[in-house]
């Protein structure tokens, strides 16, 4: 799976993704097509880089780096070019001058980066003997044709050209001749270059990927994870950029939320509107931001590598796939159980799975589901309204209305019991009062019955 | 001499054509040929694909665009690939055409090129702007009116309007009708404000209301006969993004409400109403204004129409000078004189 798999989950990756200040669409169109990584030490190298850059962008001024993302803005896809030379094809004047323009790119990035002792943070290959076949004038310009000084036939065709504009036709065709065998000699020598000048394309996108992370890391106030032993994920503060972002238009803020989860499932109940899913949203994005090595939106992190990440939410394009909401999620969740059988490590965040059905079969689905995923490759975490046996998982609640606001902070609670806000929250947002009033009355009613009984009932 | 100094107060020129063989090439040719290479650096480009050796549609000789030593120009990969010039190249966009990437090259010897440059109005911004930045002095756009394009050559600071028999053998016809596209290219900007408001807007049908606040009108397109502007008691300014035609202006007009609103349209090339629609908006008191506008430095005529109608040279110019109040010239007539003043000199 590539990163252009993911970039759509609901979880908002896109929206840190477009926010990189990538210079050239090359890198983009890299990026996107990068695979996510699966291994600590693989992440770990990321990271060491990123940190490089995060270093460098602190101890040198900003116009240096303005000038290096100016000169990356000069990367270009040059891959069919790159072919050609591979498949040792004679270059055309344009190919040629995509090789050179290239060759200086690099040589010129390479240069701005050993002056800030960054040449072993991305090794750029030493394109200058490329430079040299392509510039025999040594003028170090970004341009090409087929110079007047490969061949002083050439030269002397060109200059009786300037003087006799009438012969021109004529020597043009005597001119084509010679540049089409200068040019084969270029590219005879540039074949052995093919494998370098590519190496060298990725590494310019590499070095334009981690400038726009690491000043990333600086704009959001993105924090650098460290890697977990085991299976537990802790987050300290940790926040959605998107959702902070939509809330700080409205002059709102957003409450940072600290979780750890990882061996036991993780119930979250809480009020509606408590953020639960916002919670979700947050730990899959920063599960994806982690794996593929973005800084991470949080005051601290410590996270566990995994194979998979799933993240089921409410399939708005479920409709137009012809299934019904429930259907689509039961096919969604059972994906998730299919994954957990094959032994990979793997991190599910589910939210209120089977709510769009009847309470007593919504409970049994999901008390069952929280027993089917309790193994120890799988790491769980679930919202959910219904009343949920404790005892298999760890149950957190989000603190909910308090002097009439509502705090999202979530507590470790001991038992499953689900809050009874969502009454108090639609007269809060004013919804109609005879509807609210009623659905009271019916409450009352009900809970002339013990309320435990019921539970028990339900079990 | 004529014309040339004019366009070097500008940073930008575009050569229209209101038809093909209106003789816009040779404007052109006439431009480039005259234009200062040793002190101001120039490039070239077209909109789409110009610079045939014969005409694609009816098939008469058409003649070359002849860059002199010195000079940018910027085409597609494949005409690029066909030059028959020394040059070298400087930038190859990522701007895509259908002939290929768009590229930039210097002529290193005089000679005769295919042009075929950006296809759409923001490439070819782009592209200007590109070529300012690394210091050009003047760009120059080989545009196209009658053409399919989706570039603007209103896009230019300046302009050179190119009309003649291709456009209509009728002199009668021919003075007015030209006459009313420079009326069109005449329309004047805007105010400030509203610029600011508005340019970043590439479509739809928009109004401001009297506090500056900018409302969008839900409709199709300014082609639907559904518009209905309600709501729009307090519509200042109404802005079409896309065209304007006659029905829209008609009911523009004809609504009591909107009888002090400024009407703003992108540039004069979105305007496609009738003279008899546009006047009569005119002359009952309505307002349109343009966020693009070209200065019009002088109109062009080829006498001669591609089936062989030629009308008279002075009285043509004579008459639509008068028209537009501007001056106008038969550039192969004027080439012609301009040799042979050089003769008696050289004699």
């Amino acid at each position: 799976m590539q990163l252009r798999d993911h970039i759509e989950s609901p979880c908002g990756l896109r929206y840190v993704f477009e926010q990189l200040e990538l210079q050239s669409g090359y890198t983009r169109r890299w990026m996107l097509d990068m695979p996510m990584m699966r291994t600590g030490e693989e992440i770990a190298q990321s990271y060491a880089t990123l940190r490089q850059f995060v270093d460098f962008i602190g101890r040198v001024d900003t116009p240096y780096i303005n000038t290096l993302q100016f000169r990356l803005q000069g990367l270009k896809d040059i891959r069919t070019t790159i072919k050609n030379l591979e498949n040792k094809a004679v270059l055309d004047d344009i190919e040629l001058f995509e090789v050179k323009h290239l060759a200086i790119l690099a040589v010129d990035v390479a240069e701005r980066l050993k002056a800030h002792e960054m040449d072993d943070a991305v090794k750029v290959p030493d394109l200058n003997e490329v430079i040299t076949i392509l510039d025999p004038d040594g003028l170090k310009m970004a341009t090409f044709y087929v110079y007047d000084s490969y061949c002083q036939e050439l030269r002397d065709l060109r200059a009786q050209m300037r003087q006799h504009p009438d012969k021109q036709e004529d020597l043009l065709l005597e001119c084509a001749e010679i540049e089409e065998g200068v040019r084969r000699d270029l590219s005879q020598k540039l074949f052995g270059f093919a494998k370098a000048l590519h190496e060298a394309q990725i590494a310019l996108a590499r070095i334009d990927m981690y400038l726009a992370k690491a000043l990333q890391i600086k704009q959001l106030g993105l924090c650098f994870p460290t890697i977990a032993e085991g299976d537990v994920t802790h987050y300290e503060a940790m926040f959605h950029p998107q959702v902070k972002d939509a809330l700080e238009m409205r002059k709102r803020a957003f409450q940072p939320v600290t979780l750890t989860f990882g061996q036991k499932p993780t119930l979250i109940t809480g009020a509606n509107m408590g953020g639960k899913t916002v919670v979700l949203k947050t730990l899959t994005l920063c599960q994806y931001l982690f794996q593929y090595g973005f800084g991470i939106p949080a005051q601290s992190a410590d996270i566990a590598v995994k194979d998979e990440i799933f993240f089921c939410i409410g399939d708005e394009q479920s409709i137009e796939k012809g299934l019904s909401s429930f259907a689509a999620e039961m096919k969604n969740i059972d994906a998730v159980i299919k994954a957990s059988r094959e032994n990979r490590k793997i991190v599910a965040l589910i939210d209120e799975p089977a709510r769009t059905t009847n309470p007593t079969e919504g409970t049994a689905l999901v008390s069952a589901l929280v027993k089917v995923l309790r193994g120890d490759n799988v790491s769980l975490v679930m919202t959910t309204h219904y009343d949920i046996e404790p005892t298999d998982a760890r149950c957190l609640r989000v603190k909910g209305f308090e002097n009439g606001t509502m705090n999202y902070e979530l507590v470790e609670v001991q038992d499953g019991e689900v809050p009874h806000e969502a009454l108090n929250i639609a007269e809060s947002l004013g919804i109609d009062s005879q509807w609210i009033s009623e659905a009271r009355e019916i409450l009352t009613r009900a809970n002339s019955i013990p309320l435990e009984k019921e539970r028990r009932t339900l079990r | 001499m004529t014309f040339i100094d004019d366009i070097l107060n500008y940073d930008s020129l575009s050569i229209v054509g209101l038809q093909k063989n209106t003789g816009k090439t040779v404007s052109l040719n006439y431009v480039l040929d005259r234009l200062p290479v040793e002190r101001k650096r120039i490039a070239v480009t077209s909109i789409g694909i110009d610079g045939e050796t014969t005409d694609q549609v009816t098939r008469t000789q058409k003649p070359e665009i002849y860059l002199r030593q010195g000079m940018y120009f910027g085409t597609s990969e494949m005409h690029y690939r066909q030059k028959r010039i020394v040059s070298e190249l400087i930038d190859v966009s990522d701007e895509n055409t259908s002939l290929g990437r768009v590229v930039t090259a210097k002529a290193l010897t005089g000679g005769k090129i295919l042009l075929s440059g950006p296809s759409s109005s923001s490439g070819l911004k782009r592209w200007m702007k590109d070529m300012h930045r690394v210091g050009l002095d003047l760009v120059i756009i080989d545009g196209a009116l009658s053409r399919m394009s989706l570039a603007s050559p209103a896009v230019s600071q300046s302009m050179i309007l190119a009309t003649g028999a291709a456009y209509s053998t009728n002199m009668n016809t021919l003075v007015q009708q030209t006459a009313f596209v420079v009326d069109l290219i005449k329309i004047p900007l805007t105010s400030q404000e509203n610029l600011d408001l508005l340019l970043p807007i590439e479509k739809g049908v928009w109004f401001k209301d009297s506090d500056g606040a900018l409302h969008e009108i839900k409709t199709v397109s300014s082609l639907s006969q559904e518009i209905r502007f309600e709501g729009m008691d307090d519509c200042k300014t109404l802005y079409v993004a896309g065209a304007l035609v006659d029905g829209f202006l008609e009911k523009v007009r004809k609504n009591p409400k909107l009888k002090s609103t400024e009407l703003v349209v992108r540039d004069f090339t979105k305007i496609f109403v009738t003279p008899q629609q546009f006047r009569l908006f005119h002359k009952l008191g309505g307002t349109i204004h343009v966020l693009q506008k070209s200065k019009l430095i002088a109109v062009t005529v080829n006498p001669t129409s591609p089936l062989g109608v030629v009308l008279d040279s002075d009285t043509l110019c004579a008459r639509l000078s008068e028209a537009i109040q501007l001056p106008v010239y038969d550039i192969m007539r004027l080439k012609d004189a301009e040799e042979k003043t050089a003769n008696t000199i050289c004699n």
